[in-house]
């Protein structure tokens, strides 16, 4: 055993772990999300840098500080620069042809998207205005002129809150929120500007426009608060197709080309995944799920859902639920794990118990430990190494993890349903019979369970009879009379046998006397001496062995030899032993 | 030099010796031979290597058959189908990329217990490459980070070196020309030879 463990250890390590841990920097300070990390060649030499949008420090005093657009190549930070809002999304996109091939980045925060070229701001998309009510605008109009003050405007708006089934917009609800005192400085500040309401932007992905090439043009998908999902045009950015979910997306997921087919999957607030299509400006199918989604990926043609009850769920692409496994943990993180080179595909899940998990379909392949929950993971190629996980964790420290080249990633023996699942039973073929059983069966089935009912009761009854019977004559082995027990024990191979008979008095304190035992067999086939055994007086919880010699004396047969136990004065023996004699070797 | 080694060199002969030039996509294993070359039959564009090349340089009593394998992930399983030719290997280390020396340690590794690898005395020489570039790691961190101190039953040797100028790259062939094991593996052969 010391000899295989110490002579192979690189074998064994090869089979167990499949991740090389190429790099840990505990103090990298990132604070991101899944999708606000993405995998790019920025530069067009053939190295994937990292990109991050940072969420900042939480820490220090309010959110929003510290956002920051970070680039990291190989080890090292190599860019930082400040994001003006708190990041939602981001994403590498390729958006016009030119050569070098370097792709852009479109990172989205509040209601806008901001583009970056060669890491430099480059446009700035804001998604349309929501419809304001026009009540709240005349308000406002009023408050403009003059004509009303402030406490007459919060009453007015308070009524329109309470009425209008448009929301108010955002200047009116932090007007609404604010102190009396404060409220004059606010209208006098904000009086002069026209009144809008914007939604914010809840998620992002990418579709390509019409070729499915890994560097074609890409178009931007946008998920809103307003329940509405944009397919932007990547060079004019102008909306080309607008869709409606019934809540807002939270997660979401685009496969497919613009102008051919597209499938763009969204996990939305409601606890349920919407599936929309080209031509569709409505979901084709729906998913409600058991509990709210945490993470959505696509493996092939199965959508992967990591669910807050701690299960993750595949489903077809038509929202059938193909499989649900458990997790012993909640899931921090998704991401997939497609591995093109060696035809592979799977999903990368993180759970707070700082596990790695790696899944093929409901098959887990392989744990791996990480030093804290990981917030935010992505695979993808980094630097040079195709099959790299790059992982961000609660601390903030950031681990890339490189797959070996060796790795196998087969699915566990034993994995999946049982082999004797898939065997064939072998049922006969559809007989005449068989039909015309089935329709009676169809037919008269109360009748046939009620003779049946009948017929079980009738058994029930004879067998409680002939037990009744059985005890009053004292023919068992227990005695209702006497608490006398008496078993028996047959040695010897024949023709001669002895006969111990093991008689105990199960009485709590009181003896009993003037007991005989009397063997009852076939003179022809049997002698027994001494045929009658007299018992002496029987003490409480004591065992009495008595034996007595059997021979057989007829031809070589098994027969039953009654033993009864008799009390003086009595004509019904106490009880009675059948014994069942074995057939004589030697004869 | 030895007697044999004399003979030879006034003979006009010179050993044959095939070296494996082994290492991770980038690293500069096509430059490093390029440089080894004559002046005259030097490239001056390099691509990334597909499948395997074969160059032959010779240095003062050696001929050199290299086979200048590729690096890349997908053409790395070719290497062990020549491990049984090889009578010394050159494994190239980009000592500028940090994030992949754990991918290089993995392939070596792998290289050294291969069955063809293992129970052979052949030398190896470590070209920790790309000294020029800012940031990149010294030959002694290379060989830290590669565990080179378990190598006990094998010669080896790494030099830092940068191949787009040339430097470093002598004293390492220096050095595989002078170990013993690939004298000793040799000299068998001269005596047929004579």
């Amino acid at each position: 055993m010391y000899f295989i463990l110490s002579g192979s250890p690189i074998e064994i390590a090869f089979h167990f772990y499949p991740w090389l841990e190429a790099h840990s920097d505990p103090v990298a300070g990132l604070n991101t999300l899944s999708s606000c990390m993405d995998l790019a060649d920025l530069s067009g030499d053939g190295e994937n840098c990292l990109v991050v949008a940072d969420l900042g420090s939480s820490s220090s005093g309010s959110l929003g500080s510290g956002m920051k657009l970070k680039v990291f190549r190989g080890t090292s930070l190599v860019s930082e620069s400040s994001l003006l809002d708190l990041p939602s999304g981001l994403v590498a996109f390729f958006m016009d042809l030119n050569e070098p091939r370097v792709p852009a980045l479109a990172v989205a925060s509040g209601p806008c998207v901001y583009v970056y070229k060669n890491l430099r701001p480059y446009f700035k998309f804001t998604l349309p205005g929501l419809e304001v009510d026009p009540l709240e605008q005349e308000v406002w109009q009023q408050v403009r002129l003059g004509q009303i003050d402030t406490v007459a405007l919060k009453d007015l708006l308070e009524g329109i809150r309470t009425k209008s089934e448009l929301p108010l917009s955002q200047r009116s609800l932090r007007f609404l929120s604010l102190e009396p005192e404060n409220m004059e400085e606010f209208v006098m500040m904000h009086q002069g500007q026209p009144i809008r309401r914007q939604t914010v932007i809840t998620c992002m992905g990418t579709l390509k426009k019409s070729t499915a090439d890994e560097d074609g043009v890409s178009c931007l998908v946008i998920g809103t608060e307003s329940s509405e999902v944009y397919v932007l045009d990547p060079e004019a950015f102008i909306i080309l197709a607008k869709m409606c979910v019934p809540a807002p997306p939270v997660v979401m997921d685009v496969s497919g080309q613009f102008d051919v087919e597209f499938r763009i999957t969204v996990a939305c607030r409601d606890g349920a995944v919407y599936i929309l299509r080209r031509d569709y400006d409505k979901p084709k199918y729906c998913v409600e799920l058991s509990s709210h989604c945490v993470g959505l990926v696509r493996v092939g043609k199965t959508v992967v859902v990591g669910c807050s009850d701690q299960t993750l769920q595949g489903f077809t692409q038509k929202g059938k639920r193909l499989w649900s496994v458990p997790l012993p943990a909640p899931i921090t993180s998704m991401a997939p794990m497609r591995l093109s080179s060696r035809g592979f595909s799977g999903v990368l899940v993180a759970l707070a118990s700082c596990e790695l998990r790696l899944y093929q379909d409901q098959w887990v392949l392989n744990t791996q430990r990480t030093p804290e929950p990981v917030t935010a993971l992505t695979f993808g190629r980094y630097g040079r190494e195709d099959g790299t996980v790059v992982m961000a964790t609660q601390g903030g420290a950031m681990l890339v993890h490189i797959l070996r080249r060796t790795a196998s990633l087969q699915k566990p023996e034993g994995g999946g349903p049982p082999g004797a699942q898939s065997v064939r039973l072998n049922v006969p073929k559809k007989s005449q019979l068989f039909v015309d059983q089935t329709l009676r069966e169809r037919e008269q089935g109360p009748l046939m369970h009620r003779a049946f009912h009948r017929d079980l009761l009738r058994t029930r009854l004879r067998t409680a009879q002939a037990y009744s019977r059985a005890l009053e004559a004292s023919t068992g082995p227990s005695s209702e009379q006497g608490p006398v027990k008496l078993h028996a024990a047959v040695q010897g191979l024949g023709p001669n046998f002895r006969l111990t008979l093991y008689v105990v008095n199960a009485a709590a304190l009181r003896p009993i006397t003037g007991l005989s035992l009397c063997m009852l067999y076939d003179p022809a086939l049997y002698t027994v001496a001494p045929p009658l055994l007299r018992l002496p007086l029987l003490a409480p919880g004591l065992t009495y062995a008595l034996q007595t010699r059997v021979t057989c004396t007829g031809p070589a047969l098994c027969d039953v030899i009654k033993v009864c136990v008799l009390q003086e004065g009595r004509s019904a023996p106490l009880l009675t032993a059948h014994i069942n004699m074995p057939l004589p070797e030697a004869l | 030099m030895g007697l044999f080694d004399k003979l030879a060199s006034w003979l006009g002969l010179k050993k044959e010796v095939n070296v494996l030039c082994l290492g991770l996509d980038n690293s500069g294993k096509t430059t490093i031979i390029n440089q080894l070359k004559p002046s005259n039959a030097q490239t001056q564009d390099i691509v990334p290597t597909i499948g395997f090349n074969i160059e032959k340089f010779k240095t003062s009593s050696l001929s050199f058959t290299v086979f200048d394998m590729s690096g890349q992930g997908r053409y790395r399983n070719l290497w062990e189908h020549y491990y049984k030719e090889g009578q010394a290997i050159i494994f190239v280390i980009d000592s500028a990329d940090k994030l992949r020396m754990v991918v290089a340690k993995e392939e070596l590794d792998t290289l050294l217990n291969h069955p063809d690898v293992k129970h052979r005395r052949i030398p190896i020489l470590f070209f920790a490459n790309k000294m020029d570039v800012r940031d990149s790691l010294s030959s002694v961190k290379v060989s830290q980070m590669l565990c080179l101190e378990n190598i006990k039953d094998k010669p080896w040797h790494i030099c830092a070196t940068n191949a787009l100028k040339g430097e470093g790259l002598q004293e390492g062939v220096d050095w595989l020309q002078g170990t013993r094991d690939l004298q000793d593996g040799l000299c068998l052969c001269y005596i047929f030879i004579i």
